[in-house]
C-alpha cells in the first residue's frame, strides 16, 4: 500500500489505522487515522506529519486522532481530534482553527420539492438578499459595544431574547447555544471591531446556505429521521455552514501571538509554529479559553440570526408564517472548538478541528429529546453532491472522545480547481442539473467545485463502518448561496 | 525598483498561498500587499472613496509584514471595505522598522466590484522572508 508518508502505519480495523509512538521523536501517544484503505491512500502528507506532531503535545491522552475527511491544516490537520488532561495538558488555537465554532445548522420544513420548485428562483433571490455573504459583508443587526458583550456571553440565547428565533430552538443547539466560561474582557478591541457589524453574515470560502431535499430513498433510518423531524417525501430542509466570522478569526490571530511568547516562558517546544500552545491552567491558556468561548457564542448567535432571516425569506415567498411552515431547527453543532468533557481518564479538554461532537444516546450531556436517537451530526458535502444527517454513538464516546467527521474534505487546491472550471460555467452546469446557485464571487464559486472534494458518501461509510456515527439521511442540494 | 508576486498552487489545499519578491525590503512589502489585495478583490474594480493612514513599527521585518497584512484584513472587516491600492514606505530607525502606508479603497459593493475571497487571517505556516543578495522574497499563506 502506497501512502504519502514514510512512517509505519498499522491496520487496527478496516477503518482504523495507527502510527505507533515510536515513529517520530517526541510522540507521547500513538496517532490514529479513521479511513478506508482507499481514503488513507488519498490523504496528503500533511495529515500524517501533523497528526503525529499533535501526538507530541504535552498532556495528550490516548491517541491523536484524524477523521476520514482529514487533510492538511494549520498546526492540527483538518479532521483532527485531541484530548488533553486539564491539569497537565495544553490548549492550542491551532487545534480549534481560525474560524472558532465554525459549524452546521439544519432547519426542517413542512414544504416539499413540489411546493418549492415553482418558486425556487424567487426563494433563492430572497435568501441571497436577506443573508449577506462574501468579503466584507455587513449584517442587518446593528450592535453597540454593550449589546455585543451580551451576545458574547449568551450566544443564541441573546438572539432569542431579542426576537431572532424561538425559545425552543435553544435545546436543539449544542450547549443550548450558550457556552459558559466566556469572558469579554479577554477579547481585543480588534476582534470587536471586526465582529461588531457581521452578525447574521455567511462569509465566503466553503461557507454556504443550502436548500436541500430529503427523499424517501435516501433516508436510511426512518425512525430516527422522523424523531428528528425529517419525514422524507421530497421534504425541503435548509443547511447553514458558517462560524464566528472576523470576530473569531481575530481571537485566533491574537492568541497565536500570545502563545508563541508563552511557550518560551513555559519551556514548551512544538514541531510546528502553528501548534503554539500554553498550559490549559496557565493565565494565557485560561484567557484564550474565555475568549474562544466568546467567539463560540458569537458563532451560535450568527447562525441563529441567519436562521431568523431564512425563516423570514420563506415566510415572504410562501405567504405563511415560519411556524406554519414547520421551520424547526433540527440541530446546530460546532466543528471547530475546544471543550472540557468527562471521559474514563477524567476531565479532558477535547480539541475538535474540522471534527464534530458525536455523543451517543447514553450521554447525559444531551438534551432530553436526543436521549433516544443520539446527538445529531450534520455533515456538509460539496455544493454539487449531497450532505448528510448522522447521529452519534456510544462507541464514539468510548473510542474517539465522542467525535466524528465534519464534511467531505478537499482533495484539490483552490488554484487547481479554478484552472479546471470558471464560476459562470459551473453555475450554468449546476443549473442544468437542477441546482440553482447564487454567488457573490464567481472565482470563489469555481474554487468550491464538487471535483475539488472527496466523495462524501465514502467518508460517511467510513465513520459508519467504524461505528462512531450512524447514517440517518442524505440531503440533496437544489439551491445554494455562496459568498 | 521592482517587485512581483505569484500565487502558489499546492502549498495550502484549502487556503491561498503567494510568494512575493522585490529588489528591496520595501518592494517585497509592496509585492505582498498587492497579492493580498488581489486575494480579496480585483483592485481595478475598486473605487478610491475610502482612505486610512497606517503607521506600524516592529523590531524585525518578519513581524512587521505579518502585522501590516493583518491590518489590511482588519480594515476589510471593521470598515467593510475592499482595496484599490496601498502605497507604502518603509524605514529603519534605531534598529526598528516602521511602515507608513495609506489604504485606499471603497465600501463593499457586489454590483460594481469583482469580489473574491474573505480572508480570515494571515498565518505563519511556511512563512519566511529571505534575502539573497539584493533580492528579497517572502512566502505567505492566508486562511480563507
Amino acid at each position: 500500500m502506497r501512502l504519502n508518508t514514510d512512517m509505519r502505519v498499522n491496520r487496527i480495523a478496516d477503518e482504523v489505522w495507527e502510527i505507533p509512538a515510536s515513529e517520530k521523536p517526541g510522540m507521547l501517544v500513538p496517532a490514529r487515522v479513521y479511513a478506508t484503505q482507499t481514503i488513507l491512500q488519498s490523504m496528503d502528507r500533511g495529515v500524517f506529519d501533523q497528526v503525529t506532531n499533535v501526538a507530541c503535545l504535552p498532556g495528550i491522552q490516548r491517541y491523536a486522532l484524524c477523521m476520514p475527511d482529514g487533510h492538511w491544516g494549520y498546526g492540527f490537520p483538518i479532521g483532527g481530534v485531541a484530548a488533553f488532561d486539564v491539569r497537565q495538558g495544553v490548549i492550542s488555537p491551532g487545534g480549534v482553527g481560525y474560524d472558532v465554532n465554525c459549524g452546521m445548522r439544519l432547519i426542517r420544513t413542512d414544504l416539499s420539492l413540489t411546493d418549492v420548485q415553482p418558486r425556487l428562483e424567487q426563494l433563492m433571490t430572497e435568501l441571497f438578499r436577506r443573508v449577506p455573504a462574501g468579503v466584507g459583508a455587513a449584517g442587518s443587526v446593528r450592535l453597540d459595544r454593550h449589546e455585543l458583550t451580551r451576545a458574547m456571553l449568551k450566544g443564541a440565547r441573546w438572539c432569542v431574547e431579542r426576537g431572532y428565533g424561538w425559545h425552543r430552538d435553544l435545546s436543539r443547539i449544542e450547549e443550548g447555544g450558550c457556552i459558559g466560561g466566556a469572558d469579554p474582557s479577554t477579547v481585543s478591541d480588534q476582534a470587536v471591531g471586526r465582529g461588531i457589524n457581521q452578525l447574521g453574515t455567511l462569509g465566503s470560502g466553503n461557507h454556504y446556505l443550502e436548500v436541500q431535499v430529503a427523499s424517501d430513498e435516501r433516508i436510511f433510518d426512518l425512525g430516527t429521521a422522523a424523531a428528528l423531524g425529517i419525514t422524507g417525501q421530497d421534504q425541503i430542509v435548509v443547511m447553514i455552514h458558517c462560524g464566528s466570522r472576523g470576530f473569531g478569526h481575530q481571537v485566533a490571530s491574537d492568541y497565536l501571538k500570545v502563545f508563541e511568547k508563552a511557550m518560551r516562558r513555559y519551556g514548551i517546544t512544538v514541531n510546528d509554529q502553528q501548534l503554539a500552545c500554553a498550559p490549559f491552567h496557565s493565565p494565557e491558556g485560561q484567557e484564550y479559553f474565555a475568549a474562544m468561548n466568546c467567539a463560540a457564542n458569537m458563532a451560535f448567535a450568527n447562525r441563529q440570526v441567519i436562521t431568523h432571516s431564512v425563516r423570514e425569506a420563506f415566510a415572504a415567498v410562501f405567504a405563511r408564517s415560519a411556524e406554519e411552515l414547520g421551520m424547526e431547527v433540527v440541530y446546530d453543532v460546532a466543528h471547530n472548538i475546544a471543550k472540557v468533557e468527562r471521559y474514563a481518564e477524567g476531565e479532558l479538554l477535547v480539541h475538535r478541528k474540522g471534527a464534530t461532537r458525536a455523543f451517543g444516546p447514553s450521554s447525559t450531556d444531551l438534551a432530553p429529546e436526543f436521549r433516544q436517537t443520539g446527538q445529531p451530526v450534520i455533515c456538509g458535502g460539496s455544493m454539487e453532491t449531497g450532505s448528510y444527517l448522522l447521529v452519534g454513538t456510544d462507541r464514539a464516546v468510548q473510542e474517539t472522545f465522542g467525535s466524528t467527521m465534519h464534511g467531505s474534505g478537499r482533495t484539490m487546491s483552490r488554484a487547481q480547481a479554478k484552472k479546471q472550471v470558471r464560476g459562470e460555467q459551473l453555475q450554468q452546469l449546476m443549473k442544468e442539473r437542477g441546482i440553482m446557485v447564487k454567488a457573490v464571487s464567481m472565482s470563489g464559486l469555481a474554487e468550491e467545485a464538487g471535483f475539488a472534494y472527496k466523495n462524501i458518501s465514502q467518508v460517511v461509510e467510513t465513520v459508519e463502518g467504524a461505528g462512531i456515527t450512524r447514517k440517518v439521511a442524505e440531503l440533496r442540494p437544489v439551491g445554494n448561496i455562496k459568498g | 525598483m521592482s517587485h512581483a508576486f505569484r500565487f502558489l498552487d499546492d502549498i495550502a489545499i484549502a487556503d491561498i498561498a503567494f510568494e512575493a519578491e522585490g529588489d528591496s525590503a520595501e518592494e517585497v512589502f509592496v509585492g505582498a500587499t498587492r497579492a493580498l489585495l488581489e486575494v480579496l478583490a480585483n483592485p481595478v474594480t475598486i473605487a478610491d472613496s475610502w482612505q486610512r493612514q497606517v503607521l506600524k513599527t516592529e523590531g524585525n521585518l518578519d513581524d512587521l509584514l505579518i502585522e501590516w497584512l493583518s491590518e489590511i484584513v482588519y480594515w476589510k472587516d471593521a470598515a467593510g471595505v475592499v482595496f484599490r491600492d496601498a502605497p507604502l514606505t518603509l524605514r529603519r530607525e534605531n534598529g526598528r522598522w516602521t511602515i507608513k502606508a495609506t489604504l485606499i479603497g471603497a465600501p463593499v459593493d457586489g454590483e460594481r466590484q469583482e469580489l473574491r475571497n474573505d480572508v480570515k487571517g494571515i498565518t505563519k505556516h511556511r512563512y519566511r522572508m529571505e534575502r539573497n543578495g539584493s533580492m528579497w522574497k517572502v512566502t505567505v499563506v492566508v486562511d480563507v
